[in-house]
């Protein structure tokens, strides 16, 4: 028997279509990161396959802009698509259209990937594609955006703060920065002036767009699995505002010295020292969150995700300000710090978010649960470790990096082999990483396309009955 | 908090991080002018050639930026200088003439702001892109022979054919793309002395 489809589930398709193309852009910039690796750690493999497309030159800008456009902003978007018109209580009106639309930001990142794999990269941080990529991205984004932003004034006062405090300041920041980075840099800006402009990008990018969305996900869905409430508004308000505030300055601590004004470095330093302390404020709303709840977070897959993703938060801010202090920012400028800080933010932070997310919203919109299949303690594990170890084995090889190439006495081919230990740590991460995210590909295709059996979706919106709806 | 005063805070603070950054910065570094330099009559930093900027966007597009970067730092705080990277620090006024301003993002290799001093002979830079390990056997930066193409030679090799051991009467040729980046590799060049970062 067929009951008529709920107005929520108009969205369905559309955030399926985002998780699933996030699960296989993911997959796949893994595979590519692994190869670009091998290729640093034995640099005898780019003499024996000498194709621009393997290129590491070639493979490494792929590799973020997969990671970034890709994996992480189509599967939070997804997930987004899947929570907003349940937390309002506003559903989505054109299920057509925002199935339109998410199958044109994945055309976007089709043709942002051959055009780097094919044409080569850009050079420039987080704008590695051409503009008619930015145009494609930009309408999808109004029409996905647009769908998710509607449910959002209307529904201001009838739900916990925090989540629509960040999800409307990214919302505006992504669309507003993209173009405007776009138009600055394609347009004839002064070179100098450009350099500024970059790092702008770059820290919107990260901390305006990229973290605020995931904080969402964090500030709604952990008191939804733990049943507590965030103990403080105004220090969250206050968290916010300061994240607004001071995210956009962050990226001016990767230059020291050269061709950025010196008083732009350090505004970013005293930008990324403050920030931190209000990333500490919002450690304090999580943990009383998830204390006393260990058995919890053990037996419930998305809790565990989602724990790991918050924890991943304080440590990532935590490390930024490390390297901003002055003296480390020094040694560790250029050097593959910045590698653990993206793996740190993209792996540990954002993507266990997402993992998180998808585990605790897409049955809500699928009328399906996950198997109790052990491939699902293979994504957690796999994933964390990977993503440790990867992080690990940056940081260290960055540090070593950094110390060697601030003494003039050590070759420059000296300080790659210091670096090959260190790689090999990364490159092990990476295989296990790669390894989770495919046992959770795995899984995710074949639960929705009911291939287990499976158990009944957890109870994140109690509203909602899944059992009274089919697709 | 009302959803009003929210969508202002978020205005406001994106605002204040384009403009604070952005507008400040172009009223400060966008607005340089080249140096004369009196002894030679010439204008510091020099315009590069059109051959030179196309050769910038192979240079990004090949991802040399991933291993390579393009700012000396110094000389307190790093050993840049001492490294022979350059003879002075880079600033905003080296940039001023770069259609695309490139800083890179990590050091595998050596910086390479200066590299057009350092390595003079474009057969050297050709030989180089080709197979690096023809000058450095212990190279660890990737070959691009896609950037070149092999050729039927004649009684005698084409002059800007690589000094290699002939095959089978063929020769090895740069393309446009090889021969702009060398281009753009020996455009890069601070020896020039300006009044904010005198040559030491």
């Amino acid at each position: 028997m067929t009951f008529p489809l709920p107005s929520h589930s108009r969205a369905s398709n559309a955030a399926v279509v985002m998780i699933t193309s996030s699960a296989i852009w993911g997959l796949l910039a893994a595979g590519l990161q692994t190869l670009s690796t091998i290729q640093l750690l034995l640099p005898i493999f780019s003499y024996l396959a000498p194709l621009p497309v393997l290129n590491y030159g070639h493979l490494t800008p792929v590799v973020s802009f997969l990671l970034v456009y890709g994996w992480i902003t189509s599967g939070l978007l997804g997930v987004l698509m899947i929570l907003v018109p349940r937390f309002s209580g506003i559903p989505f009106r054109y299920g057509r259209l925002l199935t339109g639309g998410a199958i044109l930001w994945q055309f976007g990142v089709l043709c942002g990937l051959t055009g780097i794999l094919g044409e080569g990269g850009t050079g420039t941080p987080f704008l590695p594609f051409l503009r008619p990529v930015t145009c494609i991205f930009l309408v999808s984004f109004l029409v996905l955006g647009t769908g998710i932003t509607r449910g959002l004034g209307g529904s201001w006062k009838s739900g916990p703060l925090l989540p629509r405090l960040y999800l409307l300041g990214a919302l505006i920041s992504f669309p507003l920065g993209l173009g405007t980075a776009d138009l600055l840099l394609r347009g004839g800006t002064p070179g100098a002036v450009q350099i500024i402009v970059q790092l702008v990008w770059a820290s919107i990018l990260q901390h305006l767009w990229l973290t605020p969305l995931a904080l969402v996900l964090v500030f709604q869905l952990i008191p939804a699995m733990t049943g507590r409430a965030t103990s403080s508004l105004s220090l969250g308000v206050l968290a916010w505002v300061t994240t607004l505030g001071l995210g956009g300055w962050l990226s001016n601590t990767l230059e020291t010295e050269g061709p950025l004004p010196s008083w732009l470095q350090s505004a970013g330093v005293v930008a990324t020292l403050l920030l931190f302390v209000a990333v500490l404020g919002n450690g304090i709303l999580i943990h009383p969150l998830l204390e006393g709840k260990m058995e919890e977070i053990k037996r419930n897959v998305a809790l565990r995700f989602m724990s790991i993703g918050a924890w991943s938060y304080l440590a990532t801010y935590g490390w930024l300000a490390f390297l901003a202090l002055p003296g480390v920012r020094q040694t560790t400028v250029f050097t593959m710090t910045t590698n653990a800080t993206q793996t740190l933010l993209i792996f540990l932070f954002l993507g266990s978010v997402l993992s998180g997310s998808v585990y605790a919203l897409l049955p809500v919109s699928r009328n399906m649960g996950w198997p109790s299949h052990p491939a699902l303690t293979w994504h957690f594990w796999f994933t964390s470790i990977g993503a440790g170890m990867m992080v690990s084995g940056y940081a260290l090889a960055g540090i070593f990096q950094g110390l060697a190439l601030n003494d003039p006495g050590v070759p420059m081919g000296t300080i790659a082999s210091y670096l090959r230990p260190f790689l090999v740590l990364v490159l092990i991460g990476q295989f296990l990483w790669w390894a989770g995210q495919m046992a959770f590909t795995s899984l995710l295709f074949s639960s929705l396309l009911k291939l287990f059996t499976s158990t009944a979706p957890m109870a994140i919106f109690p509203s909602e009955n899944p059992a009274s709806t089919t697709r | 908090m009302k959803s009003s005063q929210a969508l202002a805070i978020v205005l406001l603070s994106l605002l204040l991080t384009w403009a604070g950054q952005v507008v400040l910065g172009y009223f400060q570094v966008g607005k340089l002018e080249p140096v004369l330099n009196e002894e030679t009559n010439l204008r510091e930093p020099p315009t590069p050639s059109g051959l030179a900027q196309t050769g910038a966007r192979v240079f990004a597009s090949e991802g040399c930026l991933e291993c390579h970067s393009l700012s000396v730092r110094g000389p307190s705080g790093s050993a840049d200088l001492t490294r022979g990277w350059g003879e002075r620090r880079s600033v905003s006024r080296d940039y001023l003439f770069r259609e695309s301003a490139l800083v890179g993002f990590s050091r595998i290799g050596p910086d390479l702001s200066n590299i057009g001093s350092r390595i003079k002979e474009p057969k050297d830079l050709m030989m180089h892109l080709y197979n690096p390990r023809n000058l450095n056997p212990a190279s660890t930066c990737p070959p691009h022979p896609w950037l070149f193409e092999m050729k039927l030679a004649g009684s005698r090799n084409e002059a800007d054919s690589l000094p290699l051991p002939r095959k089978d009467w063929k020769q090895m040729i740069p393309t446009y793309q090889a021969k702009a980046l060398v281009a753009y590799l020996q455009s890069l060049n601070l020896n020039y002395s300006l009044p904010e970062a005198p040559l030491k």
